[in-house]
């Protein structure tokens, strides 16, 4: 079909309107972030890239991309590997579409209130601590405890996130041929070949889909936890998003909070690039 | 299936393979067979239980907190059984502090996919038909924005909107929530475009009809299920979101997410309301998307799996 040469342009007008009123704050943020800039001391400042060298020098800078790292690898990899083996068992049965909707129900939450609601149920004399002690255990003290905080923020964010992998994983699954399974049948092939060789290679296009959601998603998290700990105790969940929160509107000083996100943003950036690059080569296969 | 991998199995089963082969042995074997399977059956269904368990206790023990009396909520151990009480419930829908963030959050997202749909819609139309100078940059810039961390924009617009007098207003609010909606629409609906052929519309255009008509009559009808699905995921996104108007509403626009944070430090002792406000503010989204859920796979998967 013929057309005008500016009508593509023409109806992607508002939507590049919006893009550039999106990328005028971006740019103007990385700007500040080569700056001193604290709202209480006026004008931003030229500072030679002094935020970026106090944020790989600093222990509060390293330590909130060791956070950072820490909890996108871990509960990356745990989703994944739980969403793919619930996925499995809810493909394997009849009763698969009953346990789904249950199953699905804690990522329709806003995760902000899921937390919250975890947080109630991990207070000292709260539900999970009487289980605990039931089950002749000890106390924990969960999101309050300085070695047990990101390990229970990390739980939280695998109840709501798996349900994610779970519904793309499942979709995924149902795209593999049957026959397959029939000719690694003929040839001998046992379970845990049939998924080395025939489940994980059909499932791996959807399997770059759901790493680069979760990985970036993950290295991004903030709601959960600014909601149950507020980064701390002390530092203990500070991550590279929650420090530029604290930094930024706690302390008012953008230059360091706008130097932590654009290193954030690299990462994130890095991984989506890394997602479309592989979903093109899929597509031209 | 089952006949061929039985087949399969057979013809590997040195006993059934051996020429002298008894009826009784291969009942036995059929029978082993079958008993395997019931203990593999139970297994799944275990496991699958253990983790639905897992998956509503916290939902479960919410909803029931939000029907006990204050007593009953700070006793430990904790009571399972307890009078029930709407109490709770009674507190809250009567209490502006939880009511206006609700209608915020309604007025808030639904309009912030309005706005979506009308830019969103002709640009996913643009880069799923044409090809352009610039189209994948666009596309990939556009979708970018979803990746980026929400604060990257949001700090600097903060003190953008400051200056225009944008914050803590509706208007502001909608605006900056495109960067959660917007993304996700223009590249799913993109994908549901690009998977119908050319050729509908190109039939259209023999026939002497416009473009316009092509898109009115022949497609918009076919990508109306991807456009269901992309709203619904928009929404809620759009409802769940809590760093945008953590930084960017005030007293007059609070939303859900923010506002039942405010609820909690105000009444920091009293559970039971808190519990009653929880549930009232997971029911839209949940009902929204159990009736979808099939839709909301659609639009996730969308260009990536076929079939």
């Amino acid at each position: 079909m013929k057309h005008k040469p500016y009508l593509p342009y023409l109806l992607a007008l508002p939507a590049l309107a919006v893009l550039v009123a999106i990328l005028y704050p971006f740019i103007t943020g990385g700007w500040w972030s080569f700056t001193r800039y604290r709202l209480n001391l006026g004008a931003p400042k030229f500072n030679f890239g002094h935020n970026y060298l106090t944020l790989f020098t600093s222990g509060e800078g390293l330590h909130a991309i060791f956070i950072t790292l820490l909890y996108a690898a871990v509960v990356t990899v745990v989703e994944c590997v739980l969403g793919i083996a619930l996925a499995m068992l809810l493909n394997y049965g009849r009763y698969g579409s009953v346990f789904r909707l249950l199953i699905v129900l804690p990522m329709l939450l806003p995760p902000v209130i899921a937390a919250l609601m975890w947080k109630v149920m991990l207070t000292e004399n709260g539900v999970v601590n009487w289980l605990l002690q039931a089950a002749g255990g000890h106390k924990l003290l969960w999101l309050s405890g300085a070695d047990t905080a990101l390990w229970s923020v990390m739980l939280i964010d695998v109840w709501i996130f798996t349900p994610f992998v779970v519904l793309l994983a499942q979709a995924g699954l149902k795209s593999v041929p049957k026959e397959l399974y029939e000719a690694a049948a003929v040839d001998g092939a046992g379970p845990i070949r049939n998924f080395i060789s025939v489940t994980l290679p059909m499932l791996t296009p959807i399997l770059v889909v759901i790493i680069t959601f979760r990985g970036i998603d993950s290295l991004k998290m903030f709601d959960i936890i600014y909601t149950t700990t507020k980064g701390g105790p002390v530092d203990a969940t500070t991550n590279l998003h929650v420090l530029a929160y604290l930094e930024g509107i706690r302390n008012l000083n953008f230059g360091t909070a706008m130097a932590a996100l654009i290193v954030l943003w690299l990462l994130c950036y890095l991984i989506s690039y890394f997602l479309l690059k592989a979903r093109r080569k899929e597509a031209l296969a | 299936m089952t006949s061929s991998i039985d087949a399969a199995a057979r013809t590997r089963s040195p006993r059934v393979q051996g020429g002298g082969q008894s009826k009784q042995g291969h009942i036995t074997l059929v029978a082993r067979r079958r008993r395997k399977k019931g203990v593999k059956h139970a297994v799944v269904i275990t496991l699958l239980s253990l983790w639905t368990i897992f998956a509503l206790a916290p939902i479960v023990w919410i909803a029931m907190m939000s029907l006990k009396r204050p007593g009953d909520i700070v006793s430990y151990p904790p009571k399972f059984l307890f009078s029930p009480t709407l109490m709770n419930y009674a507190r809250v829908f009567g209490s502006a502090e939880f009511l206006t963030p609700f209608l915020n959050s309604i007025i808030v997202t639904l309009g912030a996919l309005a706005l979506t749909l009308v830019i969103g819609l002709p640009a996913a139309y643009a880069l799923g038909r044409f090809s352009f100078k610039g189209r994948e940059s666009i596309a990939f810039t556009i979708l970018s924005l979803r990746f980026a961390p929400e604060l990257l924009i949001i700090l600097p617009l903060y003190l953008i909107f400051q200056k225009a007098g944008l914050n803590d207003t509706y208007i502001g609010l909608i605006i900056a929530y495109q960067l959660v909606t917007l993304p996700m629409l223009v590249w799913m609906l993109r994908s549901f475009i690009e998977d119908l052929p050319v050729e509908l519309e190109e039939a259209v255009a023999v026939d002497g009809g416009s473009r316009w008509t092509a898109f009115r009559h022949v497609l918009f009808p076919l990508i109306l299920p991807g456009l269901g699905a992309s709203l619904m995921l928009s929404f809620i996104w759009a409802w769940n979101s809590y760093v945008l108007p953590l930084v960017l509403s005030g007293r007059n626009t609070q939303v859900i997410t923010t506002g039942i944070q405010q609820y909690i430090s105000y009444q920091s002792i009293d559970w039971g309301p808190m519990a009653a406000a929880t549930v009232v503010s997971i029911l839209p989204g949940v009902l929204f998307a159990i009736f979808s859920l099939r839709w909301i796979v659609g639009g996730l998967t969308a260009g990536t799996v076929k079939g």
